[in-house]
């Protein structure tokens, strides 16, 4: 019989198995994530170490026992036990089903639900910094509301890449003092963060790594998300949608500053020319 | 809708001695139809390696040059630098290839012809002349799919998810332009041929099967073609909805998808009011039941493989069977998982969230069913059995990332990166790739009747396994570090400089894994003109296939009468000198027991 | 004698229902999509309502009539009156023709209004439902001048099971298809 193969051929392919799910669990246990910088951000790296913790039994559990189970089989001439009581089986089978559907609906509704709501029900408290992005292909239009907080109007109509990337109304009074850069904005440590997030083009989404933000922009639609910067730093902007050809390349930054430092920096951009790349 | 029919089903069709155009390439023969459309999914797996090849070198080694690929590839490797638009163009073909014209066509369209017919009984498929059909446009739409690249702008390049505006507005990226409307054409075609074959696939189950065949006494192997076929007729006509209202903005003007306002490029676009969302939905309809259409054949293959190499019977039968038809509704009712950042409302998000994690209790009741039949067998490692055994493994690792992204806090920080891309590979590419190999060492002597080479064939195991499971684990990784997906190069950010040797360690498997597949097409190519003379029954194995000859005849099982006495797995029975009985053993030789 | 209405089906035939079945499923879950689409993209604040063309009631009363004419059709036959029955599929063929040139004067009348497809969103979709609905009117119009072909040239009198299997296929998927016409009709004028 051709498929009669030794039992050493079948003892390294349950060490394979074993040495795959020992070997990926100490790997994955290395890994660290991009420095936590939010407030909600706590809660999702919670959930997601409650997932690398009970995936990670379960990834090993199984893929021991999947090597056990060759490892002995491999040794075995006759079957051990041919049929198992379809009670038995229903009771095996869904006990371990249950038991992984409690531990994924479990981290859902127990761990992850909370999250989410902060997260996404979150209103903005009144001294939340309001920033306008727009997204194009390929960078992050910035737009701050200035002293008035009002935002002035802009049409698509008037969109212009050169002279007016925004397509301001330059007549609206409340448009005024806005401030306009592209691909660096700065924040205030200690006061929440409101986004406005709107796309020109193609879809682009928003992505801080450190603060676990990432929010798809959808032409058409304006999503908001509010946060809350934990700490000072520079940090990144990443795009996450496929956007065109230099979706890799869609950097912006993000600076925590302490609140002097901002309305500094705040300052600076408001001058007459401010709408040129960093 | 069992019939205990009196005739031998199918037997009013048989075919008189054809030519060797009727014979085998205008066939109505159920197994040349499937061997057909295997060969063919296996082709285009060829374009898909190349393809991916590419992408790893890129992704590897950001920096370097490519002398040698801007002589064969002028256009794309400019300077031997190899060009963003083409990257991404790469990247959609890849997906759009492997997805749809290598799985679908070797796991569901070519396996699926060739065994369901021949484990229920049939003579051939309930419709034959659609089953050609079936086959020839599914060619045409492969080739136009391949074509696609030679246009001007070339080949799609929005990702096999296609997503509006991008897909929509020729000038947001090269492939936008004619290539896409290939490629939608394409899928187009695709469903069609997809369509004829998933309902010969339904109709033969429900009403060809030979006597004494109940519902209960198909193999896993059956009933996941069958669940899947129906689930595949259901979702996929909102893919053909939504490539006819896509044909029409991009053609016609119509603004189903585009949103009032857009300046693409500096140009200003006049429609207003489309939804690009809208699109979305529409497209993970399809895709989300797509993925199991997929996935559910290549579980019931490795069930039907097991058996046979413990010669102990699958744990759990009746449990399984009713895993997969909980697993195919649920999976009609989850779409909105791919969508959790997309701005969708919130609560939706929780719905899905939620309906999504049902679907792990009849996954993981699978999957321990799956692991518990490998307790207490007498295992052979056989080669076919090996990949069994890694379709459970990566069964397992996927579904644990699954966990992830199913929950959309996790999804949050984890969509659009490389974690995904390590996820859908386990499932949707390691587990039905594995399937595949499996499935072909199994079923290759009652196809070909010859025996492939065992020793390649464990080689060829370890050195695509190996590989295989190192990159996309790492890759589950690298999306936890933050790397997004579709990226052309991970040089341009800081928070990725970390990443850098990871890359390099993935695609330098991703050159073993794809240079070893030349392993396979040796031994698939020698085996068919060179390999020992295969049995009928090479496994001792019990389903009806095994019961004819290898290769079957024409009519599937000659004159002979055939009537099915019992369950798919009687192994571990005393049987003469046998340790199994096959269907068709009546009871009075050896008692049925189950 | 009469031929049973409902003979006891052979299994082929039963197959073959079953198939015609679940491709009509297919065919129905195509146009729940567009209609979900519909539903979707009638919340744009662009939805602009067109002034549908009477004609489109006319074109309705045809279809029906057609379902009517088909199930003479079936009813005479099966007396093995052929040569009514014959009529009535040339009947049931010139009010399906009828329709299409009843759709073809609507798309004609919009036209000439100057409401083109991308006019407005209801005018896109009135465009491609009314242009899917007549496409698969089209592929029906074959399998019923295949049925027609039958009767006329007396195939129903050497091979009537034959014959009835062809009859119950048409009847099946043009009074399917006036369905399918029913309700995009009904969503189009209605919402
Ligand atoms: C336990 C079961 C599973 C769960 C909970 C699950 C969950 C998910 C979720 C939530 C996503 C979306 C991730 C995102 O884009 O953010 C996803 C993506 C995906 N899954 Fe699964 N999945 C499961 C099983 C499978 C299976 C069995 C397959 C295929 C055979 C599969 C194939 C895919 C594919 C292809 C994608 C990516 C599509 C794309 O964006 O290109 N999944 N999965
Ligand atoms: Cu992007
Ligand atoms: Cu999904």
């Amino acid at each position: 019989m051709s498929t009669q193969t030794s039992v050493f051929h079948s003892s390294t392919v349950a060490l394979l198995f074993a040495g795959l799910g020992l070997g990926g669990a100490w790997y994955g246990a290395s890994i660290v994530m991009p420095s936590l910088a939010s407030r909600h951000g706590a809660g999702i790296d919670s959930m997601l170490s409650y997932l690398l913790v009970t995936t990670g039994i379960l990834f090993v559990a199984g893929y021991c026992a999947l090597a056990w189970f060759i490892w002995t089989g491999a040794r075995r001439r006759r079957i051990d036990q041919r049929l198992t009581r379809r009670r038995t089986e229903w009771l095996v089978s869904g006990a371990l089903g249950l038991a992984v559907g409690l531990i994924a609906e479990g981290g859902v509704l127990a761990i992850g639900m909370p999250v989410w709501s902060e997260y996404f029900d979150a209103t903005p408290p009144a001294d939340a910094v309001t920033v306008e992005i727009t997204a194009q292909q390929f960078l992050w239009n910035v737009r701050y509301p200035g002293a008035d907080g009002q935002f002035g109007r802009n049409s698509a109509a008037a969109m212009d890449d050169v002279s007016n990337p925004l397509g301001l109304d330059r007549a609206d009074p409340a448009g005024r003092d806005d401030v306009v850069t592209q691909n660096v904005m700065a924040v205030p440590l200690g006061r929440a963060v409101r986004l406005r997030l709107r796309s020109k083009d193609v879809i682009h989404s928003f992505f801080l790594p450190n603060f676990r933000v990432k929010q798809d922009i959808v032409p058409g639609m304006t999503p908001e998300v509010v946060f809350f910067p934990t700490r000072e730093g520079s940090f990144e902007i990443a795009c996450s949608e496929l956007c065109g050809l230099a979706h890799y390349r869609m950097r912006g930054f993000f600076d925590v500053l302490s609140p002097a430092a901002f309305d500094r920096w705040l300052a600076e951009q408001a001058t007459p020319t401010a709408g040129g790349p960093r | 809708m069992s019939h205990a029919a009196t005739t031998v089903p199918g037997h009013d069709q048989s075919h008189p001695e054809l030519g060797f155009i009727r014979r085998y390439v205008f066939s109505l023969d159920h197994k040349v139809i499937g061997i057909q459309y295997i060969v063919t999914g296996l082709l285009m797996a060829l374009v898909g390696a190349a393809l991916a090849t590419l992408i790893r070198l890129q992704l590897g080694w950001p920096e370097r040059t490519w002398p040698l690929l801007a002589q064969l590839l002028p256009k794309g490797y400019a300077g031997g630098v190899m060009a963003p638009e083409f990257y991404l163009a790469v990247v959609t073909m890849h997906g759009t290839i492997m997805v749809f014209f290598f799985m679908s066509y070797v796991l569901v369209s070519g396996f699926g012809n060739y065994l369901v017919p021949l484990q229920v009984g049939a003579r051939d498929m309930a419709f034959p002349l659609a089953n050609m059909l079936s086959f020839w446009i599914g060619a045409l739409s492969a080739l136009l799919m391949i074509a696609s690249f030679f246009v001007e702008g070339g080949a799609a390049a929005a990702g096999w998810t296609a997503y509006p505006p991008l897909s929509a507005v020729a000038t947001a990226v090269p492939g936008s332009g004619m290539g896409q409307t290939i490629w939608l054409l394409s899928m187009a075609f695709f469903i069609a041929s997809f369509t004829l074959s998933g309902l010969n696939i339904v109709a033969t189950v429900f009403s060809v099967r030979a006597p004494g065949m109940s519902m209960w006494r198909m193999p896993l192997t059956v009933w996941s073609y069958f669940i899947a076929s129906i689930l595949g007729l259901l979702a996929f006509p909102a893919l053909t909805a939504a490539a006819v209202m896509l044909l029409f903005d991009r053609h016609a003007g119509t603004s189903f998808f585009l949103p009032a306002g857009l300046v693409v490029g500096g140009r200003h676009l006049t429609n207003s009011g489309g939804s690009p969302l809208l699109w979305q939905h529409l497209f993970w309809f399809l895709g989300h039941p797509e993925v199991y259409v997929l996935i559910l054949p290549a579980l019931g293959i490795a069930c039907d493989i097991i058996p046979a190499f413990t010669r102990k019977p699958i744990f759990g039968y009746r449990l399984s069977v009713w895993c997969l038809v909980a697993v195919g509704a649920l999976s009609m009712v989850v779409w909105g998982h791919h969508m959790f950042v997309s701005g969708m409302s919130p609560f939706t998000g929780e719905y899905f969230s939620i309906a999504t994690m049902t679907i792990t209790l009849p996954m993981t009741v699978f999957g321990v069913n799956m692991l518990a039949s490998l307790r207490g067998g007498a295992i052979r490692m056989g080669v076919p059995m090996m990949f069994s055994c890694a379709v459970l493994a990566l069964f397992g690792s996927g579904g644990l990332g699954g966990l992830y992204l199913g929950n959309a806090t996790a999804d949050m920080q984890l969509t659009d990166t490389y974690f995904v891309v390590g996820h859908f590979h386990m499932m949707i590419g390691g587990v039905t790739l594995m399937a595949t190999f499996g499935g072909l060492h199994y079923w290759f002597p009652k196809m070909f009747g010859r025996m492939m080479n065992e020793t390649i064939g464990k080689a060829h195991f370890w050195l695509t396994f190996t590989p295989f499971f190192i990159i996309f684990f790492m890759q589950h990784f690298l999306g936890i570090q933050g790397a997004p997906r579709r990226y052309y190069a991970f040089t341009a950010y800081d928070f990725l400089r970390e990443t850098r040797i990871q890359n390099l360690v993935v695609s330098s498997c991703a050159m073993v894994l794809i240079a070893s597949q030349s392993l396979f097409v040796v031994n698939f190519v020698w085996s068919l003109f060179r390999g020992a003379p295969a049995a009928d029954n090479p496994w001792e194995a019990t389903t009806l296939e095994w019961t004819t000859s290898s290769p079957p005849p024409h009519d599937n099982f000659g004159q002979a009468e055939l009537t099915v006495h019992r369950w798919p797995y009687e192994y571990g029975v005393e049987s003469g000198d046998r340790d199994f009985a096959d269907q068709r053993v009546p009871p009075g030789r050896v008692p049925v027991t189950a | 004698m009469q031929l049973a209405l409902e003979p006891e089906l052979s299994r082929r035939e039963e197959t073959v229902r079953l198939g015609l079945w679940m491709f009509l499923a297919t065919v129905a879950m195509l146009f729940a999509a567009f209609a979900s689409a519909y539903l979707v993209r009638r919340g744009g604040s662009d939805w602009m309502r067109i002034n549908l063309p009477p004609v489109l009631w006319l074109n309705t009363a045809l279809l029906v009539a057609g379902s009517g004419a088909l199930e003479a059709a079936h009813a005479v036959g099966a007396r093995r009156r052929w040569l009514s029955a014959s009529a009535a599929c040339g009947v049931a063929l010139a009010l399906g023709v009828g329709f299409l040139l009843g759709q073809l004067v609507a798309w004609e009348q919009l036209l000439s209004a100057g409401v083109d497809m991308p006019e407005s969103p209801h005018s896109s979709f009135f465009y491609m439902l009314t242009g899917a609905h007549a496409l698969h009117v089209v592929a029906a119009l074959g399998v019923m001048l295949w049925t027609g072909l039958l009767t006329w040239t007396g195939a129903g009198r050497r091979q009537p099971r034959r014959w009835a299997a062809a009859m119950h296929s048409t009847r099946t998927i043009w009074h399917f298809l006036l369905g399918v016409w029913l309700f995009v009709f009904a969503l189009i004028s209605l919402y």
